[in-house]
């Protein structure tokens, strides 16, 4: 199998296979997760085929299959190292999640569901990392989100889960929409919607950069990123995510989905990068959210809620490292981010499931209450440990790594900046880094260290079935053995994806002893710092909380919760004002609206508002009709009773379609009676309804309103009507001609009417029998719904 | 509206109703007439029958789900509107074939012929469906 179809069966198959999982739960019954965790292993397995390719040879696969060729959009596959890298994160971890659910979940619940929505997940996101084509990325990257809001509301009966689906599915998706405006206007600007297509010619990268719209599209494309990936005040909705099962928040929250937006600022990187623009955005929003995060981590209790928290700190220092950019230099913190990417899903998504063990065995996930469990679950808390301990960036774990690169490449960035920059970068960096290591410290301290307390806590805790160990333990053999030998990640991964970002070849060396360098003395003064604040946890925690409760309009959650809260509010307010109820209202408006877009157009087009060439020679029997015609319409208007009202509405239709007999219209004249009956049934059918009270008593200024509308209406359309007889009004031209000529050729009818109708408005005509269906359960609804009011 | 008159002239009017209405969805394509002129024609003799003979009468007799037709016609023509995907064309495009028969001589098929009889069955459906739910209200 070459390649580009490894990739394309890679993206399907756990489509495909979600599909099949009602069948296979009936054959396996509970551990139809192995089939998820295998199908995980499969995709894993036809990325990996790629690889030789392009992570081996430097080449980029790319192909495409024609999708909608008249739009330039194509299904097209952009195969690099960055693409593979977050391909391989999203199976592997894939894999890894799917198994230890087959322990976490237990057998009551509805697995099927469950893992459908883990595998239509995976296969959108592994679809996004390999889109070549910004609307196929987009695509999939609201899928990704929609899989997501599925997941995070997977215990419906629970009203948190709830709110935390409905946040992150508002957030998420309406940053998605920008980055789509933001797609467009990059299709303004370069003529196409293919990536590939822009990444691989230099004069448009250049065209883009010194374009009018750039910082516009910019912005777009990044609320999109930063709403994906909680960054700035986009953060709120990654906490309340922490209501679904904590497999999906290690595989969704931390690992894979929230990467997404880290991938997208990658991907563009190289399109908008070595501009000030790109510096202050991505890195001042990531400097800004590093801190907040990581500050506000302090006062969480529940230890998801601290890994929430960290993650966003986390994901917002790769955002600044790719921020990092000057014109001259586009890439310094490129490296040290796209290893910090690897290392974090490691550790990350290993801590989230040491924090499901610890929520499935303690039967508590809250940090005051759990405590002293390393005798009873040793092997959780080495594991746990060493995850921790890379994330505070304890040498020779691989956080210490993507730390150390980190503050070297923010020195570097803070020296190229000068002046107080030189100082203020590195400061923030360590900044960051200390609060990252009191709050790892915090989550050993808090679970497993300490007293063991007995009132909370089940009296026997003992470490969990081995479906649940490995999963964990795995992930934190790859954290010591990346820290320990890093050129084997370095090399085969991470080089690749450099040269991806940066269109060029790149050459990494990362050791784990470079020498006492500024750096690691950088790293020294976080740890004495980190230690310092630790002793200070607590009270800086009650701190926040008290600072919190007495500036509650601090939070961007209360504007998010006013916003959401009042919204049905603010819609019925606004939809009684534009949504009145009486039918009258709506026919004011509307008739109000064809006096305006209709008869003035027409009446100032024409030439003359009554044409001078009218010609009044008609038939006796014409004269006749038109007559009655009038006498019928009188009398609907002004007889007094229904019945008889509505009888004469009748005769006015049969009277119109005799005219139409005359006029030579056959077709028309038979429709016209047909409705005519079948409308007269279904009035009288309604009349006995409604109360018999035909004359309400209409105050006279209501009145003279209501017959000025109307006669102005009448007068409009007798216009209308009179320059019609003259034809197409100048700057328009008549239809008639071609449908008359292309009839017979094209279709092969010789009723004209018939084959606008069937033929070439058969759109139309699709449109019309669908609203015709709809108004049928309308009338039914509208009937029964009363029923049950009553 | 029950004279023995109606109902006699009723009972002879339906079957002739529906075989015109049946001839108008068939002869649209050249002549006067069409899917959705013969709906209505098809509607409204049974129209006639459930006022002339009373709904509840009806009902005993013949009683089809009309919620059923409208849906059978959308599916149809949405899927003679697809069809033309299948042979690599463009959504909607029409197709028209002249076959030779035994008997009948020259026939023309034309797929715009399927949607047509598609339109026919939603406005049959959906009109008496709409008339079948007023009427059952009423009593």
């Amino acid at each position: 199998m070459d390649s580009f179809n490894a990739i394309t069966v890679a993206i399907f198959l756990p489509f495909i296979f979600a599909g099949l999982i009602p069948v296979m739960e009936k054959l396996l019954k509970q551990r139809v997760g192995w089939f998820a965790a295998a199908t995980a292993l499969a995709s894993f397995i036809l990325i990996g085929l790629a690889a030789p390719e392009v992570l081996g040879e430097g080449h980029i696969v790319q192909g495409s299959i024609s999708w909608i060729p008249s739009a330039g959009v194509n299904f097209a596959i952009y195969a690099d190292g960055l693409a593979m890298l977050i391909g391989f994160i999203a199976s592997g971890i894939g894999v890894l999640i799917m198994s230890y659910s087959n322990g976490y979940m237990s057998q009551k619940e509805d697995l099927k569901r469950y893992y459908q929505y883990l595998l239509l997940f995976m296969g959108s996101m592994i679809g996004m990392v390999f889109s070549a084509n910004t609307i196929q990325l987009f695509i999939f990257w609201e899928l990704t989100s929609i899989t997501s809001f599925m997941l995070i509301g997977y215990w419906r009966h629970k009203p948190e889960s709830i709110y935390g689906a409905t946040k992150s599915l508002l957030i998420t998706a309406a940053g998605g929409l920008a980055m789509l405006a933001g797609f467009l206007l990059l299709r303004t600007i370069t003529g196409s919607f293919d990536l590939a297509a822009i990444l691989s010619d230099p004069q448009v990268i250049n065209a883009v950069k010194e374009h009018e719209l750039f910082l516009i599209t910019l912005i777009l494309i990044l609320i999109g990123a930063a709403a994906k990936s909680a960054q700035g005040p986009f953060y709120i909705w990654l906490p309340n995510a922490m209501e679904a099962p904590t497999p999906v928040s290690a595989f969704l929250h931390s690992a894979t989905m929230v990467k997404a937006g880290i991938y997208l600022v990658a991907r563009i990187h190289p399109i908008f990068s070595g501009t000030d623009a790109w510096f202050i955005l991505v890195s001042g929003i990531g400097i800004l959210t590093m801190l907040v995060a990581g500050f506000l981590a302090f006062r969480q209790t529940d230890i998801k809620g601290i890994l929430a928290y960290s993650t966003i700190s986390q994901l917002a220092y790769m955002m600044t490292m790719y921020g990092y950019t000057t014109h001259h230099e586009p890439g310094i913190g490129v490296a040290a981010a796209t290893f910090h990417l690897l290392n974090h899903a490691t550790f990350k998504a290993c801590l989230f499931l040491v924090a499901g063990i610890v929520a499935h065995e303690a039967a508590t996930r809250d940090i005051r209450k759990l405590g002293g469990l390393r005798r009873e679950m040793p092997i959780t808390f080495i594991v746990a440990s060493i995850a921790a301990l890379s994330m505070a960036g304890v040498p020779p774990l691989n956080g210490f790594l993507s730390k150390e690169m980190f503050y070297e490449s923010s020195l570097e960035m803070g020296a190229l900046l000068g002046g107080g920059f030189t100082f203020l970068i590195p400061a923030c960096a360590v900044l960051g880094g200390v609060f990252t290591f009191a709050y790892s410290i915090k989550l050993i301290d808090g679970i497993f260290l300490g007293e063991r307390s007995k009132e909370h806590l089940p009296e026997h805790i003992h470490e969990p079935p081995l479906t649940m160990l490995i999963p964990p333990a795995f992930l934190a053999l790859l954290v010591i053995v990346f820290g320990l030998v890093p050129s084997l990640p370095v090399h085969t991964i991470i080089e690749p994806t450099v040269s991806g970002i940066l269109l060029e070849t790149a050459h990494l060396h990362v050791k784990l002893w470079h020498g006492f360098t500024t750096s690691l003395m950088m790293t020294i003064v976080t740890f004495i710092l980190g230690i310092l604040i630790y002793f200070r946890y607590d009270r800086i925690a009650a701190l926040q909380d008290n600072f919190n409760a007495r500036f509650p309009w601090i939070s961007v959650n209360y504007y998010y919760d006013d916003a959401v809260d009042s919204a049905k509010g603010r819609a019925f307010k606004f939809s009684t004002i534009t949504q009145p109820g009486n039918i009258k209202y709506y026919m004011t408006a509307m008739l109000l609206l064809m006096i305006t877009v209709v008869a003035i157009p027409v009446i100032t087009l024409a030439t003359n508002i009554v044409p001078s060439t009218l010609n009044f020679d008609i038939a006796p029997y014409e004269a006749i009709l038109l007559l009655l015609l009038i006498v019928a319409a009188l009398a609907s208007a002004v007889l007094p009773k229904y019945l008889p009202s509505i009888i004469a509405l009748s005769a006015l239709g049969y009277g119109v379609s005799l005219l139409f007999i005359y006029l030579k219209a056959p077709d028309l004249a038979l429709t016209q009676v047909l409705v005519e009956t079948l409308s007269t049934i279904i009035f009288l059918l309604a009349i006995t309804k409604i109360p018999q009270k035909y004359r309400e008593k209409i105050p006279k200024s209501v009145l003279f309103r209501d017959l000025a509308i109307s006669l102005a209406v009448a007068a409009s359309v007798f216009v209308v009507l009179l320059n019609a007889t003259q034809g197409i009004v100048a700057p328009f031209e008549s239809l008639s001609h071609y449908f008359i000529e292309n009839s017979l050729p094209l279709a092969g009818g010789h009723n004209i009417v018939n084959v606008i109708i069937v033929d070439f408005r058969g759109y139309d005509t699709l449109g019309e029998i669908s609203v015709l269906c709809l108004a049928a359960l309308g009338v039914y609804n509208l009937i029964h719904s009363r029923g049950e009011e009553q | 509206m029950t004279t023995i008159i109606t109902k006699t002239i009723t009972k002879v009017c339906i079957p002739l109703v529906i075989l015109f209405s049946i001839s108008l969805l068939l002869a649209g394509h050249n002549n006067p007439g069409g899917g959705f002129i013969g709906g209505v024609m098809f509607a409204s003799v049974i129209a006639l029958m459930y006022v002339v003979f009373g709904l509840k009468y009806v009902k005993t007799f013949f009683n089809p789900d009309w919620a059923k037709w409208f849906g059978f016609g959308l599916t149809l023509a949405s899927l003679t509107a697809f069809a033309a995907m299948f042979f690599g064309h463009n959504f909607f495009r029409s197709a028209v074939e002249f076959v030779h028969l035994p008997l009948f001589g020259e026939i023309e098929l034309v797929s715009a012929g399927l949607f047509d009889i598609g339109v026919y069955f939603v406005v049959i459906g959906s009109l008496l469906f709409i008339f079948k739910n007023v009427g059952d209200d009423n009593e």
